[in-house]
């Protein structure tokens, strides 16, 4: 009898968790190159030994799902505002290591170099930084991330892509690490686009419903528990009566 | 529950939204005005499931692994520099700028502070002030009884007159150009002050490699497109809606909790 309570609760503790990615896909429905997330449950068949009878399936979180489906692309006018049009990343040196990103709301420090606005350079396809001179117009740059400034080319900003996106870990302020020393490799098919932004591709539509099916369920299940409970009450009661 | 803090930190994302918005609307008429934009970044992760763990002794690894993100921070309100629209006013005094750099104005504090809201006039001694009255650096001093002044693209400032057949030069204005113009410190009053953040100022006559030219009789209109900053308003108010929906099911489901019957 009790099974079933520890079945609901083991549901339970992962809506739970299903609720606090949808409430944080929410909280980032506006950030930049953000990529939508979702639960994946997986069924754990525990059979009690000795038994000969059917085996009890919990559920547990099995991992997070996150789609890496391009976002809407923004214009936004800013120079250095560059978006990814297709698979790949950008580079950025931190003081961590190499992280990469689908944020490509850059800007220029006080050194003239291309940097993220927390301050770190954005890497070239070499490993290098991008470096502008100030006395010469405002940059440009191309669809394959080559950066001019008039008639000279200063490097190309580095655009990579990995063969397996699950080997991704979030970082939080954008970035993405990855596991291990796996080399990314340059991302040819990735186009560059100056002055647009990536939005998040979380859809509200989708998590609304999602919202609603995770609080439903829940109280479905809250159900289930209360009725197993007075099941147990009540058997207590009518076989407990003396005559 | 957690997807109460992290929704309320969706909120406070879209309310700081709206009042960067707000304020670029207000702004909507201010000369020289460059808008602004609230960028957010994803917090920190907390691994439920660690990738890459060992599964067994076998060495299998957990594939993807549980990472739950904890909300929204607000990274930075950046300044869109982009250039505005020249706006013709007829008046002598009013001087635009056509690409980068930014007038050097004298505060009474004796600090220099940066400007693109050119609508400058004379005071009563002549110099050449801002509407507050600030002096426009180098100093620039229009006689009397000149009648006519005009200032060429590369800042030069020349007047007539009476009596006179040639116009007389009586200054060159300058501009200062940074690394970088985003990070420069907004004072309020259309100014601009200089931070680590923008690296020095360079000064060198308009129409210099990297600066932009004078336009006399002109103003710079603000750079704020109404209609997408209408967008941006509907987009905001509707995220900070859907964020307290999350609040309202994470409540819901917390009040499913307390009534389980024991």
């Amino acid at each position: 009898m009790d099974n079933a309570l520890y079945v609901g609760l083991s549901r339970q503790m992962t809506l739970q968790r299903s609720l606090q990615l949808a409430a944080s896909n929410m909280a980032n429905v506006d950030t930049v190159g953000f990529k939508v997330e979702q639960m994946m449950v997986r069924t754990e068949s525990l059979a009690p030994e000795n038994l000969n009878v059917a085996p009890i399936n919990y559920v547990l979180d099995g991992g997070v799902a996150r789609n890496f489906g391009q976002g809407p692309l923004e214009q936004t006018g800013a120079t250095y505002d560059l978006a990814i049009d297709g698979d790949g990343f950008f580079s950025v040196q931190t003081a961590q290591g190499v992280r990469y990103t689908r944020d490509g709301r850059f800007t220029v420090n006080a050194e003239n170099k291309l940097v993220t606005k927390n301050g770190d350079p954005v890497l070239s396809a070499g490993g290098g930084e991008i470096v502008f001179n100030p006395t010469q117009p405002i940059p440009a740059v191309a669809l394959d991330g080559t950066v001019s400034q008039g008639n000279v080319s200063l490097g190309k900003v580095g655009v990579v892509r990995f063969e397996n996106l699950s080997d991704l870990q979030k970082e939080g302020s954008n970035l993405y690490s990855v596991k291990g020393d796996l080399a990314p490799a340059a991302a040819p098919d990735a186009q560059v686009r100056q002055g647009m932004m990536e939005r998040s591709n979380v859809q509200a539509v989708l998590e609304m419903t999602n919202l609603i099916e995770i609080t439903r369920a829940y109280e479905r299940v809250a159900q289930m528990m209360n009725q197993t409970q007075e099941l147990a009450s009540r058997a207590i009661e009518r076989l407990g009566r003396s005559n | 529950m957690r997807a109460l803090r992290i929704a309320a930190t969706g909120m406070a994302a879209q309310q700081l939204n709206v009042e960067v918005i707000s304020n670029n609307i207000a702004n909507m008429n201010t000369i020289g005005f460059k808008r602004q934009r609230a960028e957010f970044q994803d917090l920190l992760y907390e691994n439920v499931v660690r990738m890459g763990a060992q599964s067994s002794e076998s060495g299998t690894v957990v594939p993807t692994g549980v990472q739950i993100g904890s909300g929204v921070k607000s990274g930075s309100v950046y300044r869109i520099t982009e250039q505005g629209s020249p706006t013709r006013t007829e008046n002598k005094y009013d001087i635009a700028i056509s690409g980068r750099g930014f007038f050097n104005i004298l505060l009474p504090s004796g600090e220099t502070a940066y400007t693109r809201a050119g609508n400058f006039s004379p005071n009563q001694t002549g110099q050449l002030v801002t509407s507050d009255g600030y002096v426009v650096q180098p100093q620039i001093t229009i006689p009397q009884n000149a009648t006519d002044i005009a200032i060429s693209k590369t800042g030069q400032v020349q007047v007539t007159i009476p009596g006179q057949t040639a116009p007389q030069v009586v200054g060159q204005i300058q501009l200062s150009s940074f690394y970088n113009e985003a990070g420069l410190e907004a004072i309020g009053d259309n100014l601009f002050r200089e931070s680590g953040a923008s690296g020095p100022s360079v000064l060198a006559n308009p129409g210099s490699p990297g600066l932009g030219e004078l336009m006399q009789g002109y103003t710079e209109a603000a750079n704020v497109d109404a209609v997408s900053e209408i967008t941006a308003l509907i987009v905001a108010q509707r995220a900070y809606e859907m964020n307290s929906k999350v609040v309202n099911a994470a409540d819901q489901m917390l009040s499913t909790t307390s009534q389980l019957k024991s």
